[in-house]
């Protein structure tokens, strides 16, 4: 399995020093922002800002992006055709017919509504892709527990378990060979999810038991990497603000 | 049934431990139980009274205890915490209250210490096992305790990555810098490090403690028939004789490639014959490409180039039932395997109901009886346990092909022979048998070809045995 | 002298977080989240416009917002475990869902998480942890409807929720039953409560 983590150049860059706080404050402000409006102007406006701000100040290769960014395209021509499809608008004889086969009529109304939640789906990927390439998660849970003070011993408790991610992948892929070679068909028998889930909580356990026994979870911590606000968090805070009102003055 | 019974030592200031004993005899057990962790996190029932640095550890809170005693297990990827090197070395320290300032000048020591100097920064998920192993052994130094626990830290490591393991270990002994209590099966790598021995019998009873070589005069017989791995045993002539009963060759790999992620290839250009009733050895240190190679053989992988052919057939392409009556492998993980809830569930997963009339036999020649394990979860064996319940779900089956990845790890000397015994037959009545492997006495005892691999490549020993026209 | 060393049962819910729940919850969301990502073929292949027949099987999603509950047995549990399940898909590829899928995480988590505040976290039974699962649905429901379905039309989403409740009790909150049946026969929840 590939864990999509940021290369050392990204860390490095520009977008890279910004906090990882500021940066999913951002995110999800985009978020909010791009769900105020149905309109197809500005998620291509915040997509087109993402890619850019990723480009040019992150050092993301362009073809890193597009590789993030590809598998959900797909989702989002489904679920911009859904809309289309089944638009309240499509049953209102008022509104002018776009297109018309057989018993379906698409209106223009529902077209470009569906139009605007497909690229809604595409910025938000965006936006997603590019925050994941640029921000290590150490630093994303250091800055949580530090910054917004989120409870210590679950932010690193998290942190920890993700570093299973890969294990856990090549788990599931093994449960899937032993039932092949044993002469069971079925290679996602419910059966592998148990197998997973046993595997998955006996490692968790362990590694608890690791923690415990390196002395997680004393009364008092101190901490080695410090994380603090800098000039770079009020820039790129500035400059993200300007982006989503910028994108939803477009709207109609 | 205790798992452990009437253990009984006492270990000065400074001094190193070494437990020996079967498996199941409860060495993990009492490596939980000095770090405090047995029975506070894990539960059953005790009696009697361990006392470290003059305090009890079941009325020692478990920070102070973590204060005092490092413990190291078998796995290592189990017990690396952060995502980067430099940062899980300073998880403890942290936990431990260090300012920062002396955190700054301690972590590099400590990494150091372990060998790991140049790679701080690197994601701990992409070390190879040894490197993760001692990382781990890193993270539990840096606060420096006064007490180090290792539950077989090599049992994962190939030899080269043991080595520079035990090497580290005996630096920390010799400036008696911990007192250590060491697990180990691989008594020749450890048996140099040890001021004291304590051996455990099969019931959870020891044997006998004392200095190294009191104890093997006093008790030497008495260890070797419970199984126990002794430095001096000697090597004898292979089990049987390497030699090929057959021309026909049962499985072909011409220029196979395969790599998990794009660009990186674990195997690369392999071509290997395999005739039927031979043996193999598949050695190399770890991330060569041993399992994976197995794993193309049996068709569980299909390569990304080259073909590989399993009696004339790609096992790739081959039904389930078709491929199992074909091949049969045992994973490296003796765990991730496991489908079933119970051993006996375990065994006769797939089986057909003719076939399971052999069960009871190989559970009792694997030193796993139905009457006591058959109803147990496969999960809560001991490790050797595991290892021999996954070697008899694919023994089971009469298969012309057998892949073992790392067959005999974690097995005391009965579980050993009793293997081999059981391959030896195997070999008799024709059955190919593929062994990757760390255990330089199973690629002696198997007697059979040797072929090396290293970053994806064989790198010695041919591809192709007698079958090769 | 023998001291069994144990759980304690008692009538008042333990609110204390022992490492081990910690690591054991978030593992689960892990696992999950590990799942997802090999599933998504699948999930794509049941058809991107076939939305209600996509909604039944969302009850997959809502699973760790049930299962770790159950699990851990400890106040936050369906928040903590449906976090990192959606933290997960912010850093692995196969599901760039990007910042929205902490935020369905949230609701997602947060729904469940309110009817087992409700019991006070004494009762992990059937029926709680059936409303705790369709609860969990209707925010997953109320979430993908604002974000994603804003233009269709009242009828169809009413059809989708259905389908995603029906999904939710017998995915979510029954195979989480059975999935923590399965592992306590395993012997994996030995330090766990029954
Ligand atoms: N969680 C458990 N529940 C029940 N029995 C257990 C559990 N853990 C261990 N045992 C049993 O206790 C005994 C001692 O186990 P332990 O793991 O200490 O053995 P070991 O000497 O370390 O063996 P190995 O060399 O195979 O690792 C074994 O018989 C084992 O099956
Ligand atoms: N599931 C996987 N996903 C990605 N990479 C993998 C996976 N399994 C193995 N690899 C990589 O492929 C290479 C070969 O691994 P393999 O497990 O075959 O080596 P090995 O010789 O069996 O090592 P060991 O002695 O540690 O068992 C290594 O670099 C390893 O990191
Ligand atoms: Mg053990
Ligand atoms: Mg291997």
């Amino acid at each position: 399995m590939i864990v999509r983590s940021p290369d050392e150049l990204s860390l490095a860059s520009p977008l890279g020093r910004v906090r990882a706080v500021t940066k999913l404050g951002l995110a999800l402000a985009w978020l909010v922002g791009l769900a105020l409006v149905v309109d197809p102007r500005p998620p291509i406006v915040v997509a087109l800002s993402a890619a850019l701000a990723g480009v040019a100040f992150g050092a993301i290769r362009p073809a890193a992006l597009f590789r993030g960014v590809a598998p959900l395209s797909l989702a989002a021509v489904g679920v911009g055709v859904f809309n289309a499809l089944f638009s309240a608008a499509n049953g209102d004889p008022l509104q002018p017919v776009a297109l018309s086969v057989g018993p379906v009529r698409l209106t223009e109304v529902a077209l470009v509504g569906g139009l605007a939640l497909g690229l809604r789906i595409l910025a938000i990927a965006t936006v997603g892709v590019v925050f994941a390439l640029t921000t290590d998660s150490t630093a994303l849970v250091d800055g949580l527990v530090q910054q917004l003070r989120v409870p210590e011993r679950f932010g690193y408790g998290a942190l920890a378990a993700y570093q299973a991610v890969p294990r856990l992948a090549a788990n599931l892929a093994t449960l899937r060979q032993a039932r092949r070679i044993r002469g069971l068909r079925g290679s996602w028998h419910p059966r592998i999810l148990v197998g997973l889930l046993v595997l998955a909580i006996r490692h968790g356990d362990r590694l608890a038991l690791a923690m415990d026994a390196r002395g997680f979870g004393s009364a008092r911590r101190t901490r080695y990497r410090e994380v603090r606000w800098g000039p770079i968090d009020a820039l790129a805070l500035v400059v993200g603000l300007v982006v989503i009102v910028a994108a939803l003055a477009t709207a109609d | 049934m205790p798992a452990l019974r009437d253990v009984s030592f006492t270990l000065d200031r400074g001094e190193c431990l070494l437990v020996l004993g079967p498996s199941g005899s409860g060495k993990s057990t009492l490596a939980l139980a000095i770090a405090g962790l047995v029975p506070r996190e894990l539960h059953g029932e005790w009696f009697g009274r361990l006392m470290l640095d003059g305090r009890a550890t079941t009325e020692t809170p478990a920070p102070d205890l973590a204060a005092i005693v490092g413990l190291v297990f078998q796995d290592p990827a189990s017990q690396l915490v952060m995502e980067r090197v430099e940062d899980d070395v300073a998880f403890g320290l942290e936990n431990r209250a260090w300012p920062r300032p002396e955190m700054r000048l301690r972590i590099p020591v400590a990494i150091a210490e372990v060998g790991l100097r140049g790679l701080e920064r690197r994601r701990s998920t992409t070390l190879s096992g040894g490197e993760q192993q001692r990382l781990a052994l890193g993270g539990v130094l840096a606060p420096r305790p006064r007490v180090l626990v290792l539950d077989e830290p090599t049992a994962n490591l190939d030899p080269a990555g043991a080595e520079a393991f035990v090497e580290r270990l005996a630096a920390i002994r010799d400036a008696r810098a911990a007192t250590i209590v060491l697990v180990e099966h691989r008594v020749e790598l450890a048996w140099g490090l040890a001021d004291k021995v304590l051996a455990l019998g099969r019931d959870g009873r020891p044997i006998d403690a004392g200095p190294p070589g009191d104890v093997l005069a006093r008790s030497g017989r008495r260890m070797a028939t419970e199984g126990i791995w002794l430095p001096e045993t000697p090597e004898g002539a292979p089990a049987s004789p390497a030699v090929v009963r057959s021309q026909r060759p049962l499985v072909e790999a011409a220029d196979v490639s395969f790599g998990y992620v794009p660009g990186r290839l674990a195997v690369e250009d392999v071509d290997l014959t395999v005739a039927a009733g031979e043996r193999l050895a598949l050695v190399g240190p770890n991330g060569s490409g041993k399992s994976t190679l197995g794993l193309l053989l049996v068709g569980l992988l299909r390569p990304d180039a080259g073909r590989v052919r399993l009696g004339g057939a790609d096992p790739s392409r081959l039904a389930a039932a078709d491929l199992a009556r074909r091949a049969g492998y045992v994973f490296q993980d003796p765990e991730a395997q496991f489908l079933a809830m119970r051993v006996r569930d375990e065994v006769e997963l797939g089986l057909r109901p003719s076939e399971r009339a052999a069960v009871p036999a190989l559970m009792d020649a694997l030193r796993l009886p139905l009457g006591e394990f058959g109803e147990r979860s496969p999960y809560t064996l001991s490790g050797g346990e595991q290892r021999r319940l996954s070697l008899a779900c694919v023994l089971v089956r009469r298969p012309d092909l057998l892949v073992l990845d790392e067959p005999t790890f974690g097995q005391d000397r009965l579980g050993y022979d009793g293997l081999l015994d059981i391959l030896s037959e195997r070999v008799e009545e024709g059955t190919a048998v593929v062994a990757a492997t760390h255990d330089r006495r199973l690629v002696h005892d198997l007697g059979g070809r040797t072929v090396a691999l290293d970053r994806g490549r064989v790198v010695s020993g041919t591809g192709h045995g007698a079958a090769a026209a | 002298m023998a001291t069994t060393y144990g759980q304690a049962a008692g009538a008042v819910a333990d609110t204390h977080w022992r490492t081990r729940d910690i690591v054991v919850a978030a593992i689960i969301g892990v696992a999950f989240g590990v799942v997802f990502i090999a599933w998504n073929g699948l999930w794509e292949a049941v058809g991107a416009v076939v939305l209600p027949a996509r909604s039944l099987i969302y009850g997959v999603w809502l699973i760790p917002a049930v299962l770790a509950p159950l699990i851990v047995r400890k106040p936050g549990a369906a928040l903590f475990a449906e976090m990192v399940a959606a933290g997960l898909s912010v850093f692995l590829g196969g599901t760039p869902w990007g910042p929205d899928a902490l935020l369905s995480g949230f609701v997602q988590g947060a729904a469940a998480e309110l009817v087992f505040a409700f019991t006070l976290y004494r009762s992990y039974s059937l029926p709680v942890l059936v409303v705790a699962a369709v609860a969990s649905a209707a925010g997953a429901w109320i979430h993908d409807w604002v974000l994603y379905y804003a233009e269709t039309d009242t009828q169809t989403m009413l059809l989708v929720g259905g389908a995603m409740a029906v999904s939710a009790v017998l995915v979510s909150a029954l195979g989480s039953v059975a999935l923590a049946r399965a592992l306590r026969q395993a012997g994996a929840l030995e330090g766990f409560p029954d």
